[in-house]
């Protein structure tokens, strides 16, 4: 699998990374053998995060066995000092491992909490502590919050090494600020900061509650996903092409090894192609008749 | 309204702010919607269909335009758009008035007479050193699917009005047309390949066919009619074919 170098870390991440969320709807037993599954196709990054249920207990067993062999990126949704510290050390217990390669702040959403983060008694000042003891090599960002947010987050914070946000033919299709992950994107190539894809698979939302319960949602995702394997490899490809140094798989494992699949095959997608794409989300999703027309 | 790829791919290199435009062929106001949003002086967007020019005017006042430019251009876009109900074989347009012409998505809905009149037109408008856009669909390869699709359509309208409903002209061929009329060839793009023939534009076109069919001889009609209906749950959706961009400019 191509590997492509991860901002200014030193690491080269595969271009797909593994959204360990996956393991949470897995028995150990199977987790386990999603994690050798996935480190034979050549993953080498790894997502991980304490609100993933038991992702991080079930990925533990495998990662401490192939230690060397993953860059480990978790998160943390605290904002203050104490509150990193403490999953900082919560997740270094619950994945049985002495440091954390990558340590992100979690689903950034207001401009409150880029202030909190910052501030002295805030989460960043914990991360930094955390960095210089070795506990964590990397500091990195995740949001599906307002491009704005992460682009004055990409401003404010020097040490800031990776960001992670949404991409995908939908919201490139898109003009709205609000949009504009792709601002998101070229700005961290100027810095750069190494950038890492979500939502790559993402069709569109699930049917309300009142007509299909979350019970019966036929994929454990936030979202209804693209689940033929022509579709994800576009999707892949698409999200690869667009320069992003590693997409994330989805968190439903049925669809990894689709995902896999695509991933280890990528070799690129022409601007055109990528295009076609986004026209076509756009049709899917017009809410004007303009059937006749590219 | 967001402004689609293939427009702003089609325009980012052509120069638009501060010029006057003629949008030939408004549709549904994409192309109107990138040369207003690229800084147009102002628009023209002509189209001889009423539904058309009212979507174009509705899409573009809603929207702004997705035109960001701290504000002072956003709230004049109703000033800048002039829509015009009229035939492109007669632009209700002085000699010499328009800087750039786009033709995006137009000559494919002109068969070659009106596709010949079109031109006469569009050359007697532009003012010299004028630009030309014209994007447009190469022939979809012959084992297309969709290709099935406008053949019934095309059946049906030569038999309802002697006249093809849909011509698709290979860049190659438009290129060296508009280099006839005295434009000269300045580049072409591929803006989508392969070209997403959606769902919905799959039972646009059926729809046309059928209700083209209707106004065909009862047997021809019938059967056209039917395999139009029979190919949109066949074909359902295709990607296949390419969308090309190529651009002119009138000599000084
Ligand atoms: N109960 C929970 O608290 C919780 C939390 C996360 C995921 N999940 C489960 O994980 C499943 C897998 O998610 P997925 O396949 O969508 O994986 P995915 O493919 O990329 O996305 C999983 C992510 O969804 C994100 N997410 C959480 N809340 C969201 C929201 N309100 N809107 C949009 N995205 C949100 C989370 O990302 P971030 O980690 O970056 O926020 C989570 O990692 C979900 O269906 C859900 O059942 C549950
Ligand atoms: C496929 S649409 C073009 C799409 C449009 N340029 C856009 O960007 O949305 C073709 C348009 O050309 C118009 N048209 C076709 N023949 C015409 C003619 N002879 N005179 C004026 N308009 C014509 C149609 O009514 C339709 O509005």
């Amino acid at each position: 699998m191509q590997t492509r170098p991860l901002g200014d870390t030193g690491h080269d991440s595969s271009v797909m990374t593994f959204g360990a969320i996956a393991l949470n709807w897995l028995e150990q037993e199977g987790a386990n053998q999603l994690v050798e599954h996935v480190l034979d196709y050549g993953v080498n990054h790894f997502d991980v995060a304490p609100e993933y249920g038991d992702a991080e207990l079930k990925l533990g067993p495998k990662l401490r066995q192939h230690r060397e062999e993953i860059f480990l990126g978790c998160k943390t949704q605290e904002r203050t000092y104490e509150g990193a510290w403490r999953k900082l050390d919560r997740s270094l217990n619950r994945l049985g491992v002495d440091s954390i390669d990558l340590y992100q702040v979690h689903g950034l959403e207001y401009d409150e909490e880029l202030d909190a983060i910052t501030g002295d008694d805030g989460a960043l000042a914990a991360f930094r502590e955390a960095k210089e003891q070795g506990l964590i090599d990397h500091i990195g960002l995740t949001s599906h919050g307002d491009p704005d947010l992460i682009l004055d987050a990409l401003d404010r914070i020097d040490d800031l090494e990776t960001v992670m946000f949404p991409l995908n033919p939908v919201v490139a299709g898109k003009d709205d600020d609000e949009y504009d992950y792709e601002a998101v994107l070229a700005r961290a190539e100027e810095q750069n900061v190494g950038t890492l894809g979500i939502k790559a698979f993402a069709a569109g939302s699930w049917p309300s509650t009142d007509e299909l319960s979350e019970a019966d949602r036929p994929f454990a995702n936030w979202y209804r996903p693209v689940t033929a394997p022509d579709e994800i490899r576009e999707r892949f490809d698409f999200a690869a092409a667009r320069g992003l140094t590693s997409v994330i798989s989805a968190g439903d494992p049925k669809l990894v090894t689709m995902i896999l699949e695509a991933a280890a095959d990528y070799d690129g997608m022409d601007e055109a192609a990528q295009r076609s794409l986004i026209e076509r989300v756009r049709h899917d999703d017009s809410p004007v008749p303009e059937q006749l027309h590219h | 309204m967001d402004v689609p790829h293939t427009v702003t791919t089609a325009l980012d290199d052509r120069s638009v702010a501060g010029k006057r435009c003629l949008e030939a062929g408004a549709g549904v106001g994409n192309a109107t919607a990138g040369l207003l949003a690229n800084g147009a002086d102002r628009v023209y967007a002509v189209t001889n269909d009423r539904d058309h020019a009212r979507t174009t005017r509705r899409r573009v006042a809603e929207a702004g335009v997705g035109v960001d430019d701290g504000g002072d251009r956003n709230d004049d876009t109703g000033d800048r758009l002039t829509v015009l109900e009229a035939d492109l074989r007669a632009v209700p347009l002085p000699d010499g008035s328009v800087d750039v012409i786009t033709a995006h998505g137009l000559c494919n809905v002109l068969d070659p007479a009106a596709l010949s009149a079109v031109a006469e037109e569009f050359s007697r408008v532009a003012a010299p050193g004028a630009q030309l856009v014209v994007d447009d669909y190469d022939p979809p390869p012959d084992d297309a699917a969709i290709g099935e699709l406008f053949a019934v359509e095309n059946a049906a309208s030569e038999l309802a009005r002697g006249r093809p409903a849909l011509t698709f002209y290979p860049a190659a061929f438009l290129r060296r047309f508009f280099v006839g009329h005295g434009w000269e060839f300045e580049r072409e793009r591929t803006l989508l390949e392969p070209v997403p023939w959606t769902e919905s534009h799959v039972s646009a076109h059926v729809e046309r066919a059928a209700s083209t069919a209707a106004k065909c001889p009862d047997e021809p009609g019938d059967a056209l009619a039917a395999t139009a209906r029979r190919l949109k749950s066949e074909i359902e959706s295709e990607s296949v074919g390419r969308m090309y961009g190529l651009a002119f400019r009138l000599p000084d």
